[in-house]
Parts: structure tokens; sequence; C-alpha cells
């Protein structure tokens, strides 16, 4: 192959990945080229080592990147191009759902009418449950959730900054002005360690039962992880995804679809115990819960093992600093905890919260920037 | 005085001085470790714990002949613990030594009081130099962005001393335990390679190179009893170091083979958590040692 088209071909190669949804900058294409130009073309796995060291850079993109390789330059049997083809089902379900629900919405509530409401209406939308909502109204709740969104929970930093009211001196500091008294000490600057937001990792139950909820609070989710750095979203319901670069990257809705699509096997219930212990085996022995308020959003309905739920609880909480449940039904005042799943939860559960509306959100918000633990290390 | 620089003109040549160094990689390694160099870029190494990631910057500055700088990253690293950092008590008696204030600022904030942390070490270094940046995804992400800063420019500013440039660029190595997506800007950089677990074959090879003198046949139930381990559902599945560990534990008491007796004794050094211990007991155990040594006759 000649230098051009060996140029040719990874530009085209770095359009068919963007296709199937991998990030391929410019940079990247030029150090595949350049990469490509001192190995040996004439090795297959070379050249596709070659390739994916330079134009992938996550793990979870590997497996596109296979199916993509196989396709183009094997001339393999077409596999299905995941993501591009799921891109097209939500669109086109989400599409369908904004139709019936606006159809819904008029007919049963004069309040969906796009007018400003007064202050009343905006107490009333605080108050009110997120599965009554129209989709005007949930509009409006979207923009007030990233303002409760901003509360985070800290941690104190190693780092250090001046503070005169700190408690190390800066010796950095020290030195320079004790040049000019000879070595005494005369001034003593001080500093103190900042504080950073504390980790922290959501786990929301996306299954049928609490689909209008958990739409919110995926609203909720995508304010929080676009609130900054160190926080872990993921969707569950028959199995566990990871929805963090989702909600960093795309449209919340088209998140959902997507994790609908991967997490939830409809028909069959929530897998809370399962789901957790995919969380704790994957992402847990990777230190992600380690010291983070990890948030579960879930109804507490489990398929199957309770004890289950208890075992994987258990492992979270050690890892864990604080675990906060947020349980829709608790926004009823008559509602028990009588799910086996939620029973099992509840004693390594440090918060237990309602998340049926807004106000609950403004709640958790709450508890999140002032959380303390309560269990034992 | 710079030192003779070593360089490899092909992927296999790299392969067999790593081999040389008594690391075996595999050909996405070596290729990666190789474009890391032609590229002059940094390779981020991404794997579960346990698969040589850390060995393998190691075994690449045996082969390129140069020193290995380790940075070892944690929660709260900062560039007194990275970069530098002045050295107070030297320099508040050095103060106090002179008496009559006849200190001055230029000599106060001088290179003799200057403490070199590791990435100064390897910019500032004169011979060929494998910088390695170990666990990125513990480190604060304010010191991934300082870091990307260094790795784009490779100098570092001193307030009191100035700029001071890398004279020769290090090879770059960083690895991560994925505890947390690194920064995107920090990725494009990189080369991205993926350390899974090495065939079985591969890994009965490392056992009998890293343990010498080792039966093949005690190598063979080794590498196949911890790839059957992989298998189940444990908190931390034991990674190769772990069966190097197992290997030379076996065979320092002297075993031609594994049997139940002398797993349960060493069985701590594959298995690192006790619920993990449990969950491998009887009969489980049994099956595992049995499928292992079937395994290492075929």
């Amino acid at each position: 192959m000649q230098g051009g088209a060996i140029v040719r071909h990874v530009v085209t190669f770095g359009r068919v990945l963007r296709e199937v949804g991998i990030e391929v900058g410019p940079g990247r294409v030029e150090d595949a080229v350049r990469g490509l130009g001192a190995v040996d073309l004439t090795r297959q796995d070379d050249v596709y080592f070659t390739l994916r060291q330079t134009l992938v850079s996550r793990h979870d993109e590997l497996e596109l990147f296979d199916r993509a390789f196989v396709a183009w330059f094997l001339r393999g049997p077409v596999a299905p191009l995941v993501r591009q083809k799921q891109t097209r089902q939500f669109a086109e379900r989400v599409a369908r759902d904004t139709l019936e629900t606006d159809s819904d919405g008029d007919e049963a509530d004069p309040s969906s009418t796009p007018h400003e409401l007064g202050a009343s209406g905006h107490e009333l939308l605080r108050e009110k449950d997120f599965a009554e909502m129209t989709p005007d109204e949930f509009e409006r709740v979207r923009r007030l959730m990233a303002a409760i969104a901003r509360t985070r929970p800290r941690r104190q930093s190693r780092r250090r900054t001046p503070d005169t009211r700190g408690d190390r001196l800066d010796l950095r500091r020290l030195c320079r002005k004790s040049l000019r008294s000879g070595g005494e000490p005369i001034e003593q600057p001080w500093k103190s360690r900042k504080t950073v937001p504390r980790k922290l990792v959501v786990l929301c139950d996306i299954s049928g039962s609490m689909d209008a909820y958990a739409r919110a609070l995926l609203f909720y989710l995508h304010a929080i992880v676009g609130s900054g750095s160190g926080v872990e979203a993921f969707a569950f319901g028959t199995r566990l995804t990871r929805l963090t670069a989702d909600l960093a990257t795309r449209d919340p809705e088209a998140a959902l679809a997507r994790a609908n699509e991967i997490a939830v096997d409809w028909g069959s219930g929530t897998r809370i115990g399962g789901s957790l212990a995919e969380f704790n085996t994957i992402y847990g022995r990777r230190a992600l819960s380690r010291g983070a308020v990890v948030v579960i959003v879930s109804d507490g309905w489990e398929r199957d093992d309770p004890d289950l739920v208890a075992r994987e609880m258990a492992k979270l909480a050690r890892a864990a600093y604080a675990i906060v449940w947020v349980n829709p039904l608790k926004g009823n005042p008559e509602y028990q905890p009588l799910a086996g799943g939620m029973r099992a939860a509840l004693p390594f559960v440090d918060r237990f919260l309602p998340g049926h509306n807004l106000r609950s959100l403004e709640e958790l918000g709450a508890v999140l920037a002032g959380i303390e633990r309560r269990h034992a290390a | 005085m710079y030192a003779e620089t070593v360089s490899f003109r092909t992927i296999d040549e790299l392969e067999g001085a790593l081999r040389g160094a008594d690391y075996l990689p595999d050909r996405g390694l070596a290729t990666a470790l190789f474009l890391g160099l032609a590229l002059e870029k940094p390779v981020l190494l991404e794997g579960e714990a346990g698969v040589g990631k850390t060995e393998a910057a190691k075994a690449l500055a045996t082969a390129l002949d140069a020193r290995l700088i380790r940075l070892q990253c944690y929660e709260g690293l900062d560039v007194s613990h990275a970069v530098y950092e002045w050295n107070y008590p030297r320099q508040l008696l050095h103060i106090r030594a002179a008496q009559e204030g006849s200190v001055s600022e230029e000599e106060l904030f001088g290179p003799e009081f200057l403490i070199r942390r590791p990435l100064l070490e390897a910019i500032d270094s004169d011979g060929p130099v494998v910088l390695l940046i170990d666990e990125i995804d513990r480190a604060d992400e304010e010191f991934e962005a300082f870091l990307l800063e260094v790795l784009s420019d490779f100098q570092i500013t001193i307030p009191e001393l100035g700029t001071i440039r890398a004279r020769r660029r290090p090879a770059v190595i960083l690895t991560s335990n994925r505890t947390r997506e690194l920064h995107d800007a920090l990725k494009r950089r990189a080369l991205f390679h993926w350390i899974g677990h090495p065939s079985i074959e591969r890994e009965v090879e490392i056992v009998m190179l890293r343990v010498p003198g080792i039966p093949e046949r005690l190598a063979k139930e080794a590498a196949a009893f911890v790839r059957g381990l992989r298998a189940l559902d444990l908190a931390k599945p034991p990674g190769v170091a772990e069966t190097i560990d197992w290997a030379q534990a076996l065979a320092a008491l002297g075993r031609e083979e594994i049997d139940a007796e002398v797993v349960e004794q060493t069985l701590g050094s594959v298995l690192k958590y006790r619920e993990d211990i449990e969950t491998v007991r009887d009969e489980t155990l049994v099956g595992l040692i049995e499928e292992a040594r079937a395994s290492a006759t075929r």
C-alpha cells in the first residue's frame, strides 16, 4: 500500500468508527497513520493493534472497534453496528412517547398549556408527584433540578492553601519571610486543607414500576453529572449498566432509552441483589465505591432473593462512606417498607428518603450537602 | 554526557529485548510500547490488577537500558510530592548560620536547597529515562490536568529557578485500574492498550521464566488452577503476579505436583480475601485441583 492509500484508508476507517459512536479526532487519525508507517503492514495483528491503540481510548469501545475492524478491513460479515441501530430506535421511541403523552396531557390537565404559572402554581409543581406530571410541567421541573444538583457532599482534600486560620505552618512562605529577620520565624504564615466534592455514586432502578420516577431522577442525575467531576451514574433493572459517559455527553432521554435496552428485560422483575452484586464485583473491586456517598434509587421490589440484597448491601456499606436510599413510594404517607428487598436493605441504609417530587429532591440535595456517616467503618 | 540510546527498529526486536528482561509481553503490548517509542507518545495501560502493567514499565526500562523513575499516585498527591519541594529545615539553618542577614533570596532558593521529586527528576535527567506514572486514576483530577501540561511540553516551571526543559523526552508509561474514567484530553495524548489475563500457554511460559527450576508439570498445574479460580465469582481474582508468587511457594516446598494439602497451606498467596478463601474451600477446591492436574497431563 502506498502512503496516500494508507491515509485514505485510515481516514475512511475513522469515519466508520465515528458512525458506530467512537470519538475519533483528527489528531488520532494522524497518530494512526504515523503508527502504521512504523510497523510491518503485512502482519495483520500489528496493523490491528496499531489502529486500536491509536484510535480507541476506552475499554468499553473495544468491542465496537473489533466489529468495525472485522467488517472494514477483513471484509467479514457485517455485524450489526449496535449503537447506531439503537440511536435510531430511541429516537423513534422518544418521538412516539412524546406524542402520546402530549395528547394525554392536554385532555387531562389544563395546567399543561404553555403559559406562566404564578407563585402558587410553582409551589404546586414542587409538590406534584413526578408520575402525574405533564410533559410541559416536567420541562419546567427540569430547570429547577439543575439548581438542586449543585449541592454536593464534600470531603477534605490533601492539598493546602494559605489561610490565616489554617492548621499547618506554610514552611515555604515562612522561610522567605525569615530572610528579613535573620532566620527568626517572626511571622508565621499558616495554611489549611481545602474541601473538594466527595465521590458520588448513583444507582438508579429503571424497571417498569419505577418508570415515571426514573425519568425524573435521570434528569436530576444529568444535572449532577454536569455539576462536575467525581460523579458516577448507573442504571439497573435485570442488569446493570454504567451511564456516566452517556449522561455527560447525551441528552438524558437518549441515555435512558439506551439504558432501557441494555438493562431492562421487559416482563421479568427487578434484580436488585443481582445488580448490586454486579456493581460490587465490577466497580467495587476497582474501588469506585470506596469513600463515596452511594445513592440508590429504587422501590425495593426484588424478584429474586432478599438475602442476596442483604449480602450485597453489606459489602457496599463496607466500602462506601454513606448509603442513601431514595424510594418514591415513601412519598405516600401510608407506605411501609414491606417489600422483601427493601426490608433486607434497610439495616445498611444511612438515610431513607422519598424522591417522588421536586420538594423531595430538594430534601435529597440538602441531605447530600450535609451528609454525615452514620454506620460504623 | 548523554548515554548511548538503545532503539528498536521493529516490534520483534523490542519483544526480544523485553524477553531478555524476563518479561513476556503479548503482541499487543509489545506493539503499544513500540509505538510509544516510535511516536514519542505516552502509553496508557489499563487492565485488571495483577496483569503486569507496572512490570511492563520496569521491563521496558531494562530493555532500553534506561533509568526507571516511578511516580505512585494517590488521592491528594500534589506538586510538592510529585515535582519538587524546597528543603525548609536546611534553608532555615542556612539563614541562621550566615548570621547578620547576609543571605540573598537567590541563594536561599538555589538548586542545593531543592528536593527533586519524580517528575522533575525525569524531566531533568541526562540519561535515558522510563517514567512510570502508576495508578493515575487514584490522583485527583487537578493533578491530572497538571500532568497533562507536563506531558505535552515536557517542561516544569519553578518560580524561583525558572523553566526546566527536558533535554531528551522520557518514555512515559501511565497505568490505571479504571476506578474512574480519565480525562479525555489526557487519553487523547496517549496510546491506549488494554491488558487482559494472558493465555494459559503464555502464563505457563511466564511462570517457568520467573521461577527458575520449577518443574514444568507444576507450572502447568499452577497456571491451570489459577485460571480456574479466575472463572469463579471472587472479590479479587488472582493476577499473573499471584500465580508467580504461588508457584514460587510451591517450588520452595519442593513440590512436583499440587494436591489438596499443599493448596490449603498456600492458598493465602493466591487469594487475598478471607471471603474468597472461604468460597473455594472443600468441593470447589477439590474440583479445581482435579481439573488442573488433568489439563497439565494433556
